[in-house]
């Protein structure tokens, strides 16, 4: 259960979302869309707090986050919330020093504590997913935006989510890498993956929502 | 008005100015032509040849030589004027020409008298055994064989020590700093002249002048080789000087005479030091090599420890610099701030000297040598490592928190390793600066590389092939670093499109 309840953001002296409420139902995608500035991302960086809210709740799985946490409270709650939720960046952010396949590891070896050869044979399962698997002792800085892209949903997938975040994963991409990494975005959410995406693509946006949330 | 006086006992001086005048009308030097003749001496720890008062500053500086200075010049019509220069580097500046003669308790030692040209003694002088309260039952330096006993580079004393069997020489760059470090119980005892001794007793009031002054040395005036005319005119002014009574005047004043100063007179005296002393036993070049290893090695052994020291406290800083509370975030700061803008050499001579002075926290000095590069480096290297995060992009840090990694597995498994490689071509400089760097411990009685070139150098007088055998060393050391720090960047850079 992925829900938001009475969501307020303040920025300088207004106020996003004035207490919105929304459920994100299991196994469906859900799309944010809107202008800019209407807060979409913002709205996706909430559900793993990687922005914090000053009215409402968030809540995932069991893990519920109230506005006005006392700081090392925030951080324990934030920390079980990201163990839940998987990001996409529109930049992709895998680490440079790492490669392919250790990039795709390192959380569920050092943040899961899976064994050095599960957590290995896991990132290979998820590479081949995602049509990587070749790639796995490439160096990011060798892989084409697409392909980058694949091997950051195959990472963000790691540790097992309860629901995948993906912030413009496609807004960096000409058409043809586009469409790889679409394809792969289809294929998780026939696989029944709980997805929240934000775009500004209405084409993307009809291509892949079950639900629409339109802000601004 | 005062020099036309005086004018009569120029000429009388020149015209007995030795075997020169002979030959004809000689060429005016150049000393006598300016009326002015530069003595060069040095002030650290100078007490009684030449000092500044503490306690009374405003007389500006003082001591037997520096009225026998002016005593010498009164007999030959000319200024004295002082230059300042580092004991142990006399020899070099006399000449390079930065002064016409040295007059500072110079003793004329078979290496110097192989260099220069020494004037007839001025001074008789005996050696005094000075020790720490626990020692004060030894009778002479024998019984001191297994200890450390101090003493000032380049000296008289020094000479003994070294062929005293089983005693552990430190040297000093002066004796003010050898007698601190038998007060604070570095080491058991320090020789040195005895008017040096008699003139830091009130300095040093714990310590214990054991046995009876021993030996009989002299202090002579060095020239240059070949100012043989202003050597005869410095011997002629001295034996005025003794004729007439003002140098006994000037040494009771100072309290600095004494029955054997009756003997400055005598042929033999006069002529103990007159002659050059031809070129003495051929350079042992093989010692030399062996003697400049050592202290290489010492000066890597320094900076490779003060470097691990500077690059884990450094990172330390960075960290808490920060991502720490405020609090510690402001102590970080003013520790880089504060070691980033005082002298490494003040910090170095606060850390040995300073520190030696309070009970139990006297570090021996390759102890405070580490630690002093060691915590001065750790403020550079902080900035970087500060630097270096601050350049990884805020998108790492969020896919690292977004994955669930707490703070400190974000640094260690993400941050840390991006910002090794901006920092390897930073660090490697500042690694090969330290090493260079390192030979200011020599200021604390550590003998490495540097210092042990300036000893062979100043023993020998080979500054030039000496020095670029040292310099070859460094740079034996140096390169291999610089080598394997390129490779650690190509290792790095693996992952570089």
């Amino acid at each position: 259960m992925i829900s938001l309840r009475g969501i307020g953001k303040r920025f300088g002296d207004h106020t996003l979302f004035a207490g919105l409420d929304h459920d994100f139902a299991p196994g469906r995608t859900t799309v944010l869309t809107g202008p800019s500035g209407a807060g979409k991302s913002t709205l996706l960086r909430l559900l793993n707090q990687l922005e914090r809210h000053d009215a409402g709740v968030v809540q995932v799985g069991e893990v519920t986050i109230p506005a006005g946490l006392a700081p090392s409270e925030w951080a324990r709650r934030a920390a079980a919330l990201r163990r839940r939720t998987g990001m996409v960046f529109q930049g992709f952010q895998l680490f440079p020093h790492l490669s392919v396949l250790a990039n795709v590891a390192l959380a569920p070896r050092v943040v899961h504590g899976l064994a050095p050869a599960a957590a290995e044979a896991r990132a290979r399962q998820l590479l081949e997913l995602v049509g990587m698997a070749a790639a796995a002792p490439r160096f990011p800085a060798r892989l084409s935006g697409g392909e980058a892209q694949r091997v950051a949903i195959a990472r963000a997938l790691a540790p097992e989510p309860e629901v995948l975040l993906l912030d413009e994963p496609t807004s960096a991409l000409d058409p043809a890498n586009t469409e790889e990494v679409v394809r792969v975005i289809e294929g998780l959410r026939q696989r029944g993956q709980t997805l929240v995406l934000v775009t500004h693509d209405p084409e993307l946006a009809r291509r892949l929502a079950d639900d629409v949330v339109a802000l601004g | 008005m005062l020099r036309c006086l005086r004018l009569p006992a120029f000429v009388v001086v020149a015209a007995c100015g030795g075997t020169a005048v002979a030959q004809g009308p000689p060429p005016v030097e150049p000393w006598r032509a300016a009326a002015v003749l530069r003595w060069g001496s040095d002030a650290e720890g100078g007490a009684p040849f030449v000092f500044v008062d503490p306690a009374h500053p405003e007389r500006g500086e003082i001591g037997f030589e520096v009225e026998l200075a002016h005593e010498l010049g009164r007999v030959l019509a000319v200024r004295c004027e002082r230059v300042q220069a580092p004991y142990e580097h006399l020899v070099q500046v006399l000449e390079r020409g930065d002064c016409d003669f040295v007059l500072n308790g110079f003793e004329p030692t078979p290496a110097r008298r192989n260099q220069v040209r020494f004037t007839r003694p001025y001074y008789i002088f005996q050696q005094q055994l000075t020790v720490a309260p626990r020692f004060a039952a030894v009778r002479s330096l024998a019984e001191l064989a297994g200890q450390r006993v101090g003493v000032l580079g380049q000296s008289q004393s020094h000479q003994m020590l070294l062929s005293q069997p089983g005693i552990e020489v430190v040297v000093y760059e002066s004796n003010v700093t050898a007698y601190e470090d038998v007060q604070n119980g570095r080491n058991a005892g320090s020789l040195a002249d005895v008017p040096i001794a008699r003139a830091l007793r009130p300095l040093f009031p714990t310590l214990v002048d054991v046995g009876e002054p021993f030996g009989g040395f002299y202090y002579a005036m060095a020239v240059r080789r070949g100012d043989g005319a202003l050597q005869q005119a410095l011997d002629q002014a001295l034996a005025t000087l003794l004729a007439d009574g003002s140098l006994e005047r000037i040494y009771r004043r100072w309290q600095l005479w004494g029955p054997q100063q009756a003997r400055l007179g005598d042929a033999d005296v006069i002529a103990a030091t007159a002659e050059a002393v031809a070129s003495a036993t051929p350079f042992a070049w093989g010692v030399a090599l062996t003697l400049l290893g050592q202290g290489a090695l010492r000066t890597l052994g320094i900076s490779v420890l003060a470097f691990a020291l500077a690059i884990g406290l450094g990172l330390a800083v960075a960290l808490v610099r920060l991502y720490g509370p405020r609090p510690l975030r402001l102590l970080a700061v003013a520790y880089v701030e504060l070691l980033r803008g005082t002298p490494i050499l003040v910090q170095m001579l606060l850390l040995y000297y300073g520190l030696g002075q309070v009970e139990g926290l006297q570090l021996s000095a390759a102890t405070a040598g580490v630690l002093g590069l060691g915590l001065n480096y750790a403020a550079y290297e902080a900035e970087v490592y500060r630097a270096a995060l601050l350049t990884i992009p805020r998108g790492q840090h969020e896919a690292a928190a977004a994955l669930g990694f707490s703070g400190a597995q974000a640094l260690r498994h993400v941050l840390l390793p991006q910002a090794l490689r901006l920092v390897l071509a930073p660090s490697t400089n500042d690694f090969i600066a330290l090493f260079k760097d390192s030979s200011i411990v020599m200021v604390i009685t550590v003998v490495e590389l540097t210092k042990q070139y300036q000893m062979l150098a100043n023993a020998s007088g080979r500054f030039i092939t000496l020095g670029l055998v040292t310099a070859g060393i460094y740079l034996l050391m140096s390169l291999p670093l610089a080598w394997f720090a390129r490779r650690c960047e190509r290792a790095l850079d693996k992952d570089r499109a």
